[in-house]
């Protein structure tokens, strides 16, 4: 399949060259105006994301809308949206290198470290919705004095054992990736310093032929494991609702439906981060209209699986016949936050038809636009699965809507900043793309051209 | 306000001290006998509760209470089951009384002009003044309206030493109206006592028998006496009420019907007309008329069971017709002579004072400055005495315009005495040491007497003395103590001359719109506006917290350009006031009902400021209805905080809580698959070996009059969280009264449905906790182990009747609402209970500490726990008894009984939830000549 593919790469380019575009943005120029600007807006957001959490510590949760009937909130609609990013990194690296899909290269890098600084922000949301958060390890089967397991039937303890290890399982992953491109920054850096920490986090790598061997067959590997935690993540993240007995949550369709949800505003985000990047670094010559192309099929095929998810749900709402899952599902449509659900299905499932036209694919400001819609969206959808659901309980009685405080917006965008200072610090510090599966990928191109 | 705040340890140590010097014993003997121990009192373990017997006053009449206290500090009251009043349960006032207790915006010292000073200095200046050769020329006593004893009899020996000082009560809430129409009927006065236990129908005229009041729980006992849906029960009540806007007695009434205040002179005439009275038929519309024939013929059928109220509103001349129907039906009716004592009303001293012939004014117990009628200028007038002094709780609007304020006792720290609406005597026995600098009433009326050192105590045993010898006496005494009943004191059964048939008054001719007060639920006349139990506890019907609105129905604001929570000015005769709205179907066209006790100046720190001063609109002449209002939008939007937003079922909600017929509920059939409780499940059932606790609640004997949401509180140790939370919708009661309307017989019909924890048997809260803080015990308790719980609320998530209540903030651990981190409040804590801290979800345990201690009681005694022994909170202060908890192992206990009723039903059984509380159905009784036989 790769084979027929059209070419990703520039066929007149040079391996030097490659490694250079991706390399030099790093070592040789320094960071302009605009990533300082960028960079301290994003500090000070960060800074902003500590003083929610101190207040946060300080006051308990009652500083966010959460109420009697609606216990979660934002955390867990943050929490859910950041986990489903940090999905399409692993899923573009292990998946697509296991479906031989070589234009991976391009993007998989600053896909993989997308993920790790997601799912990192997204594993602080749990533990910030705590009501005594100082005692998150107690979801751990660590031995104590009081003899005490985690509960083992709640989803949230598979939800806590996944995500734990779905970090720890990217950041080996990327690692293990990054290292020859490390030996690579090593060995191209002008400063001491520069080579000292590259080198330390190069482990010695020469290039050696037993090198790569040990490194491909291990990487392999690894992304065979990867793509069975990828499902299995937001799996459980889908039924931390659907184990429930709840009207809207308690749904078969929730595990797929939320693996679905996490691959589609995952590479919606990659499609962000690759405009921004590209040009940012220059990277015009990497990531090219092809690779746009590719990711805008992938988006759209995931909106269409939103759209089917959707109409499923409304289906067995319909179809069961209970009165309260019907009842839900007038809710949605005309319920108080109904005018959210029209937009988020304007977003989530109308917006991204434009990438039927592969000129729409192509055109960067489109796929831009397109890509923070779905994002938008794909954040409203989290949020009112939980509002839709929580705030039109079974009893009449004790139906109340959720108001967001401050706080809450607050934290919010403050954990965008902190996603962003991070990103902008990979960007300045790693090379942002897989040098050597780059030119591997040229190689293969050249051959086929041969 | 606030007098020197203790510490934590201080405090402590205080309590231990007052608990040390004797107050302890007081049950058994007087603490003057037993002041200081050194050795233990016999029967006294660290630890362990111990239970007096006492009375509370509301309006001036007593309820019998007994009140638990652990080492002399009183933590939880509940009903004294020999008192007539009480019967063994409670009400919201009596239960919130321990707020009244613990308050720290008490007034803490004599205070001279605003300044804290001695009461030595307060009898420095007034005893000059008491010159009996004057004979008490200029001397006045206010006081509210009593019923003591005691009290009585030391104004009797204070007349008789000052032959000319004026003695006046005012009560805001009065019955003044009752009192005139028995007088016009009978010729003489006359306290009338209906006996609804053996009133099979019963109709109201604007009368709230079930309402808040001193008669709340024994109308409710009787009420409930024939309210019982059982299977193969012989008979069930009929309630008819007629009223301008709902009260708890139209929504337990079987027809109800609408009508504006000035129809009820044409009503109650056409009725008396239709059984038998020589009185011109009024002309009325055929709705009306239809129902009155219905309903005349229904009490002429259950002649000897049938009874005609009327309410307090109501003139004089409709209540003597009331009585002349009554004894047209023989209704169960009992008279006594009245009880409370006679004494001059508020407008003759607010004519003195004026006049400038009082000089010397004392005012016990009574607010005048806030609550007398707009119309009298109590306030004005007070500034023209030269020497006042008021007597009370707190710092409030009459003791601020006074030159002295005195600080009284509450009555669980001094002794007293009181009636009940029936003459019935208890003794008021203290349970703690007075906490401030306080003098007792019947100590200041000492003064009065030249007797400087009369105590509270000494002044009751020598009322109640008489001529017993003194062995009988301590006999009699500590036997009276001990039950919290004088026995037979009660008055005696007059036996009831033949009423007149009254002249009627020209029906009054009102067009516009009209101004309905009525007592609060929550504050009553406006002395429990500082009580945060009560002022966060959800009022019947409406639900509201925290304030009051102008309830009028949703056309009739669409008329005047109002919406819901839309602020309105209403103004009559140039007065006017501002209060936000609330669209209520209950109440008539026309008509705007509002409660009387907000809007205070000087409740205290919490009460203060809350809601609008209806005190200010009314007038003597008019006290209940208000005819030429006029409202006025303001445009400024305050919607009122509603503890519950939806009422209305539709659809198959209505399953929630059916309201049936007697005929269909006591039908034999099968339970519909939405209230079935056994439906299957794929994990298999636990297995008990002990006992398997239950509740049944009959959702027809529920009033909705909140006593168990108090109870519970109380109880539970549930903290008070303040209006802007319970308005972000996080109200900690862990029982609730979801109130519901639903479409019956052709109108909209409220009913009530008590929600504790129902602790299922397959609880969806409990696999969904990571950390196993949510377990099933061996007794198929649900219980929630604090210690454990982190917080993560997926329990509550997944909870169908969203019944558990998380810790946002510290409620009641260093995050307090108000004042309510006052060490004094502390002392209210329940020690069997823990207080819960930030973070951790808590909900209704069963009163598991109930339960932990009748077991550990019978451990001890090695035999099982007995069938009535545990007695839960809510289950304790229920006036009707419809909340019943037992062992369902064992065939005959309630639950297991009602159990087997046939309209017995699960909430949301759909859900497998298997719960252990259940209900039985909303049964309602309606007239089959005006129901088509009913549906």
């Amino acid at each position: 399949m790769s084979a027929a593919a059209p070419p990703s790469l520039p066929p007149q380019a040079s391996y030097a060259e490659m490694v250079g575009l991706v390399a030099d943005p790093v070592l040789e120029r320094r960071p302009g105006r605009l990533w300082w600007i960028a960079f301290g807006v994003t500090l000070l957001l960060t800074l902003g994301f500590a003083a929610c959490l101190a207040w946060l510590f300080i006051q308990g949760v009652g500083i966010w809308g959460v109420n009697t009937p609606v216990v979660w909130g934002f955390a867990i609609a943050n929490f859910v949206w950041w986990l489903g990013i940090g999905h399409a990194g692993t899923l573009i690296s292990a998946l697509l290198l296991l479906t031989r899909q070589g234009w991976r290269a391009s993007i998989n890098r600053f896909a993989e470290a997308m993920t790790l600084f997601a799912a990192t922000i997204a594993g602080l949301f749990p533990i910030m919705h705590l009501g005594r958060p100082y005692r998150f390890y107690w979801l751990l089967p660590y031995p104590n004095t009081m003899e005490l397991w985690p509960q083992w039937r709640s989803a949230l303890v598979w939800d806590f054992a996944a995500i734990s290890t779905y970090i720890i399982f990217s950041i080996l992953f990327w690692y293990w990736g990054l290292i020859p491109d490390l030996a690579t920054m090593r060995d191209r850096a002008h400063s001491r310093l520069a080579r000292r920490l590259y080198g330390i986090f190069a482990l010695g790598w020469r290039g050696s032929a037993r090198h790569w061997h040990r490194h491909d067959v291990l990487y392999r590997a690894m992304a065979a494991l990867a793509v069975p935690l990828v499902v299995s993540v937001h799996s459980v993240v889908g039924m931390d609702f659907a184990a429930s007995l709840m009207p809207g949550w308690q749904e078969t369709i929730f595990p797929p439906y939320f693996v679905v949800g996490a691959m589609f505003s995952g590479f919606a985000m990659v499609l962000t981060l690759a405009v921004l990047l590209r040009w940012g670094l220059g990277l015009q010559e990497i990531i090219t209209a092809r690779h746009f192309d590719a990711m805008g099929k992938i988006v759209l095929a995931g909106s269409v699986a939103m759209g089917l998810s959707y109409l499923t749900e409304w289906f067995n709402a319909w179809y069961g016949g209970a009165w309260i899952e019907r009842g839900h599902l007038r809710f949605l449509f005309t319920g108080d936050y109904a005018p959210l659900y029209f937009a988020m299905l304007v977003c989530n499932v109308l917006v991204p038809q434009l990438l039927w036209s592969g000129r729409l694919r192509r055109n960067l400001v489109v796929a831009f636009t397109v890509s923070i819609v779905v994002n938008i969206g794909m954040w409203l959808e989290r949020i009112l699965i939980i509002w839709n659901t929580l705030s039109h309980t079974h009893l009449p009685a004790m139906r109340h809507l959720f108001h967001p405080t401050f706080w809450d917006w607050a934290t919010l965008g403050c954990s965008i900043g902190v996603f962003g200072c991070l990103f902008l610090c990979f960007a300045r510090l790693l090379p942002a793309v897989a040098m050597h599966d780059l030119n591997k990928q040229l190689h293969g191109e050249k051959e086929a051209r041969a | 306000m606030s007098g020197a705040a203790l510490s934590r340890r201080q405090a402590a140590l205080g309590l231990l001290a007052a608990a040390m010097s004797g107050s302890l014993v007081a049950c058994s003997e007087p603490e003057e006998e037993i002041l200081p121990y050194v050795n233990q009192p016999e029967g006294l373990i660290p630890g362990v509760p111990q239970r007096y017997a006492t009375a509370l006053p509301l309006n001036g009449y007593g309820r019998g209470v007994v009140c638990t206290a652990f080492e002399g500090r009183p933590v939880k009251i509940e009903g004294n089951a020999l008192h007539p009043a009480s019967l063994g349960a409670t009400d919201a006032f009596a239960e919130a009384e321990l707020m009244q207790l613990y308050d720290p915006d008490r007034l803490r010292s004599p205070r001279r002009d605003g300044r804290p000073a001695s009461w030595e200095v307060f009898l420095a200046e007034l005893l000059p003044r008491l010159d009996p050769a004057r004979g008490g020329e200029g001397l006045r006593l206010l006081t509210g309206p009593l019923t003591s004893p005691t009290l009585l009899r030391l104004i009797g020996a204070l007349r008789e030493r000052f032959p000319r000082m004026g003695w006046h009560t005012h009560a805001p809430i009065d019955e003044e109206n009752a009192r005139r129409g028995a007088e016009l009927a009978f010729g003489r006065p006359l306290d009338l006592l209906p006996v609804l236990d053996r009133a099979e129908v019963v109709l109201c005229l604007d009368a709230d028998p079930l309402g808040p009041g001193p008669d709340q729980i024994r109308h409710g006992r009787g009420f409930a006496a024939q309210r019982q849906a059982r299977a193969g029960a012989a008979r069930f009540g009929r309630l008819y009420a007629l009223e301008p806007a709902i009260s708890l007695t139209g929504a337990n009434a079987d027809h109800h019907l609408l009508a504006r205040p000035e129809e009820f002179r044409d009503l109650a005439a056409w009725l008396a007309a239709e059984l038998g009275a020589p009185l011109p038929r009024p002309e009325l519309p055929e709705d009306r008329r239809r129902i009155l024939r219905a309903v005349a013929a229904d009490l002429a059928a259950h002649a000897g069971a049938a009874l005609v109220l009327a309410g307090e509103a109501l003139a004089p001349e409709l209540h003597a017709l009331a009585h002349w129907l009554n004894a047209r039906l023989a209704a169960p009716v009992e008279a006594v002579a009245p009880v409370q004592g006679a004494a001059a009303p508020l407008r003759e001293l607010v004519a003195a004072m004026r006049a400038g012939q009082v000089e010397t004014l004392l005012i016990l117990g009574a607010n005048p400055a806030y609550d007398a009628p707009a119309d009298l200028g109590f306030a004005e007038a007070l500034r023209q005495v030269p020497f006042a002094a008021c007597h009370g709780l707190h710092l409030d609007e009459t003791a601020a315009a006074c030159r002295w304020a005195l600080p009284a006792p509450h009555a669980l720290e001094e002794w007293g005495d009181l009636r009940a609406r029936d003459g019935s005597a208890a003794i008021v026995q203290p349970l703690i040491r007075p906490l401030y600098g306080t003098r007792s009433a019947p100590a200041l009326l000492g003064l009065l007497l030249g007797q400087l050192d009369l105590s509270a105590h000494e002044a009751v045993r020598a009322t109640w003395r008489g001529d017993r010898t003194p062995e009988e006496f301590e006999a009699w005494w500590r036997r009276a103590v001990h039950d919290g009943l004088v026995p037979e004191s009660a008055a005696p059964r007059l036996a009831l001359p033949v009423p007149r048939l009254p002249e009627l008054p020209p029906a009054p001719r009102q067009e516009g719109m009209v101004l309905l007060l009525r007592p609060d639920a929550s504050t009553w006349d406006g002395s429990f506006a500082n009580n945060a139990w009560l002022q966060e506890c959800p009022q019947p019907l409406t639900r509201q917290v925290w304030g009051h609105a102008a309830r009028l129905a949703p056309e009739e604001a669409a008329r005047h350009g109002l919406t819901a929570g839309q602020v309105v000015r209403l103004e009559i005769d140039g007065r006017s006031l501002e209060v936000t709205t609330l669209l209520d179907p209950g109440v008539a066209p026309g008509v705007v009902a509002l409660t009387l006790g907000h809007g205070r100046s000087r409740a205290g720190a919490l009460g203060t400021g809350l809601g609008a001063d209806a005190y200010r609109l009314r007038r003597s002449d008019a006290l209940w209805v208000l005819p030429g209002l006029r409202l006025a939008p303001t445009g400024r939007h305050e919607p009122p905080i509603l503890a519950q937003q939806e009422q209305q079922l539709e659809g198959e909600a209505r399953d929630l809580l059916p309201l049936v017929t007697l005929d269909a509920a006591l039908r034999d059939h099968e339970p519909s698959p939405q209230h079935r409780i056994d439906q299957p499940s794929l994990y298999p059932d636990f297995r008990y070996d002990a006992q398997a606790w239950a509740m049944v609640i009959d959702t027809t004997l529920c009033i909705g009059c909140n006593a168990c949401v108090i109870a519970c509180q109380a109880e539970n140790n549930i903290p008070v969280i303040g209006p802007e939370e319970v308005a972000r919708g996080r109200d900690m009661h862990w029982l609730r009264i979801d109130t519901y309307v639903q479409e019956a017989g052709g109108t909209l019909r409220p009913g009530f449905q008590p929600v504790p924890c129902m602790h299922c048997e397959q609880a969806p809260c409990e696999p969904v906790c990571p950390v196993a803080a949510s377990v099933h015990d061996h007794e198929g308790l649900n219980v929630q182990v604090y210690n454990r719980c982190i917080g993560t609320r997926f329990c509550q998530s997944n909870c169908p009747y969203k019944v558990r209540r998380f810790n946002f903030y510290g409620y009641a651990d260093g995050q307090e609402y108000g004042n309510r981190g006052a060490p004094v409040v502390a002392a209210q804590h329940n020690p069997e209970v823990t207080v819960r801290a930030r973070g951790v979800m808590e909900k209704c345990t069963y009163c598991v500490q109930r339960i932990s201690a009748a077991r550990r009681q019978a451990e001890k005694e090695d035999r099982p726990i007995g069938p009535e022994e545990v007695v839960t909170a809510c289950q304790a202060a229920c006036p009707t008894r419809a909340i019943r908890f037992g062992d369902l192992s064992r065939p005959e206990s309630d639950p297991a009984r009602l159990r087997r009723e046939p309209h017995h039903y699960a909430l949301l059984g759909e859900l497998g939830t298997r719960p252990r509380t259940t209900y039985l159905q909303r049964v309602r009784n309606p007239n089959p000549a005006l129901e088509g036989g009913g549906a």
